[in-house]
C-alpha cells in the first residue's frame, strides 16, 4: 500500500496540470478549480485503501471531468452544448508544463490584491487545502474560504482567459508571480503574528513552487535568483532558535547547524545567472545570504563584500528595508556611528515608523556603539510594537541585557 | 468546558523590574506549557498581544466611528495575553492558572467560553 505522505506528494503535484488541462479545455477557471478539488478529495480517500491507479493523472482528469459535467448537469438545458464538448476526453498528452505555468499567471493575475493571490496560488497551484491555507495564515478557516471564493469570482468578472500573458507583459507578470513565493517565504520565515518564529510549511511550500516554476523557466535568472535566495536562507533555519523558540541572532548562530547541502544548491544556482543577462533584487539578495553562509564565523564575515552588495542593491531596488540593512553593514565596515548616521535618514519615513524593525536596528547599533541606555529604550520600544511573540521576548530579553550591562 | 485565561500587564514594567534569568526562565516557562497544554489536547489558542500602547480605540463621535490612539489605562490592568482551553471542568482551568500565576506572581482572571447551544 502507497503510504498516506506519498499519495499527498503525488496529489499536489499533479493538481496544477490536471487543473491546468481543465482549464485550457473548458475555460470557466471558477467551476474547474471546484471540480479538481473534489476529485484530489476522492483520490486521497480511494487510493489509500485502493492503491494508486496506473495512470493516476488520468484518473485525476476523469474524475474531475465528471464533477464538471456533473455540475452542469445539474444547472439546466441551456448547457447542453457545453455538457456535450465536456464528455470530449481531455487529451492527456497535452503539456502538463506550460499548463501549469500558466495556472501560475492566472493565480497571480494583476486585478487580485496580494493576499488573494497567495491564497489562490497556494490552493490551485500548491494544492493545499483551504483549511491549511487558513492555518498558515492564522485565520479563521471561512474567512480564507471567502478570500479564495471571491478570488476566483474576480477572475470570472475580469473575463481573464486560460492563456499565457503576451510577450509585451511577461516581464510584469513574472515580476508578479516571483512576489507572490517572495511573500509565501517571507511569512513563513518570519511570521509576522502568533506564538512561532517560523512556519515551516509556509517555507517548504514556497520552496517547492519556487523549484517548479524554476523548471518551467529555467532561463530566467529572476527565477533562479529568487530559488537560491530561499535556498540560502532557509538553511540557516535550525539554527535561528533554541528548543524553547527563542530567537538566536545570526552574530550567535551555531553554523554547524545550517544546511551545507541547502547553501552548495543555492551558491551553485545563483554563480549560474551571473554574466546572464542583468542581475536583480533576488539574485543581490541571494549573493548577500551567500556572503553570510559561506563565513566560518560572524567575526569572518566579509562586510566590505556585503556592504557593497547592499549599495549595489540600494541603487536599483531602493527601499527603506534596505536601507535598514545596508545601515548595519555600514556600522560592521565603518563603526556604529556611521550605521547610525544613516538610520537617522529613515525616521520620516511613515512605512517603517508604524513598525517595530527600526527600533529594533537601532538598538541593536547603540548597542555596539557602548550607549546601553539608549540601546535599552529602543529594545523596549521594539518589544512594545511587535505583534510577534518571539520577537516580543527576543527584544524584551535585549532590553533586560543591555540594562544590566549599563550598571 | 471552554475557559478563557487572562493575563495582565506590560513588556516595559516586566522587563524594567526583571533580571535577564528571569526572562529566560519565563520564556522557558511558557514554552513548556503550551507544549504541556497541546499535549493534552487543551490548548485552543495561546494569543500574546501587541503592548497596550500600540492599541486604539474606535469610538463614534458625530455619528461616524472614529479611531484614536491608546486607552491609556493604568499598564497593570491592561490584557498582555490569553489562552483559550478546552478543559474537563472549571477546576482543571484554575489548577492551569496556578501554575502561571505561581510563575508570574501576577493575577489572572478565568471566564468560562460557553458553547452555543447544541444543534437539533
Amino acid at each position: 500500500m502507497t503510504p498516506p505522505a506519498a499519495i499527498e506528494d503525488l496529489l499536489r503535484e499533479l493538481a496544477p496540470q490536471v487543473l491546468g488541462a481543465l482549464a485550457r479545455r473548458y475555460g470557466q477557471f471558477n467551476a474547474c478549480e471546484d471540480a479538481v478539488q473534489e476529485a484530489l478529495l476522492a483520490a486521497a480517500l480511494q487510493w489509500g485503501t485502493d492503491g494508486v491507479p496506473d495512470n493516476p493523472r488520468a484518473w485525476l482528469t476523469t474524475v474531475a471531468s465528471r464533477r464538471l459535467v456533473d455540475e452542469w448537469r445539474s444547472e439546466s438545458a441551456r448547457r447542453r452544448r457545453e455538457e456535450a464538448s465536456a464528455l470530449d476526453p481531455v487529451p492527456a498528452e497535452a503539456a502538463a508544463s506550460d499548463d501549469t505555468l500558466t495556472l501560475l499567471f492566472l493565480c497571480c493575475h494583476p486585478s487580485l490584491s496580494p493576499p488573494s493571490q497567495v491564497a489562490l496560488t497556494l490552493r490551485a497551484v500548491g494544492g493545499l487545502t483551504t483549511t491549511e491555507i487558513a492555518k498558515a495564515f492564522l485565520v479563521p478557516e471561512a474567512t480564507m474560504a471567502q478570500r479564495i471564493s471571491r478570488a476566483k469570482q474576480t477572475i470570472k468578472a475580469a473575463g481573464v482567459s486560460f492563456a499565457m500573458p503576451a510577450a509585451a507583459e511577461l516581464g510584469d507578470r513574472l515580476r508578479g508571480v516571483l512576489h507572490v513565493l517572495y511573500l509565501v517565504f517571507n511569512e513563513g520565515y518570519t511570521s509576522s503574528a502568533g506564538a512561532d518564529l517560523q512556519r515551516t510549511d509556509l517555507t517548504g511550500e514556497a520552496i517547492r513552487l519556487a523549484r517548479l516554476l524554476r523548471a518551467l523557466a529555467p532561463a530566467e535568472g529572476a527565477v533562479a535568483g529568487l530559488l537560491a535566495l530561499m535556498l540560502l536562507t532557509d538553511a540557516r533555519r535550525a539554527a535561528r532558535s533554541d528548543e524553547y523558540g527563542s530567537i538566536i541572532p545570526l552574530t550567535e548562530q551555531d553554523r554547524s547547524s545550517w544546511q551545507h547541502d541547502l547553501i552548495a544548491e543555492g551558491v551553485a544556482l545563483l554563480t549560474a545567472t551571473l554574466g546572464r543577462g542583468p542581475v536583480g533584487p533576488y539574485q543581490l539578495q541571494a549573493a548577500i545570504a551567500a556572503v553570510h553562509d559561506e563565513a566560518v564565523s560572524d567575526a569572518e564575515t566579509d562586510w566590505p563584500q556585503i556592504l557593497a552588495l547592499y549599495d549595489v542593491l540600494d541603487r536599483t531596488s531602493p527601499s527603506p528595508i534596505v536601507t535598514l540593512n545596508r545601515a548595519v553593514a555600514v556600522a560592521r565596515v565603518h563603526g556604529p556611528r556611521a550605521g547610525l548616521a544613516l538610520l537617522g535618514t529613515l525616521d520620516a519615513d511613515d512605512r517603517l515608523a508604524q513598525t517595530h524593525r527600526l527600533d529594533a536596528v537601532r538598538g541593536h547599533l547603540l548597542e555596539l556603539a557602548g550607549d546601553f541606555p539608549a540601546a535599552r529604550e529602543c529594545y523596549q520600544r521594539a518589544a512594545n510594537k511587535t505583534g510577534s511573540m518571539p520577537e516580543q521576548r527576543y527584544l524584551a530579553l535585549r532590553a533586560a541585557q543591555v540594562a544590566q550591562s549599563s550598571e | 468546558m471552554k475557559y478563557i485565561l487572562m493575563m495582565f500587564g506590560d513588556q516595559a514594567s516586566m522587563t524594567q523590574a526583571r533580571s535577564v534569568d528571569w526572562i529566560r526562565e519565563m520564556i522557558r516557562f511558557m514554552h513548556t506549557l503550551n507544549a504541556d497544554l497541546e499535549a493534552a489536547g487543551e490548548l485552543v489558542a495561546a494569543i500574546g498581544l501587541a503592548d497596550a500602547s500600540q492599541a486604539k480605540t474606535v469610538r463614534i463621535i458625530d455619528g461616524m466611528p472614529v479611531p484614536s490612539d491608546g486607552p491609556f489605562a493604568e499598564s497593570k490592568e491592561s490584557l498582555a495575553g490569553y489562552w483559550i482551553l478546552d478543559v474537563e471542568d472549571e477546576a482543571r482551568a484554575l489548577a492551569i492558572a496556578g501554575r502561571v500565576v505561581a510563575f508570574t506572581q501576577g493575577a489572572m482572571e478565568v471566564r468560562a467560553v460557553p458553547d452555543g447551544p447544541p444543534d437539533l
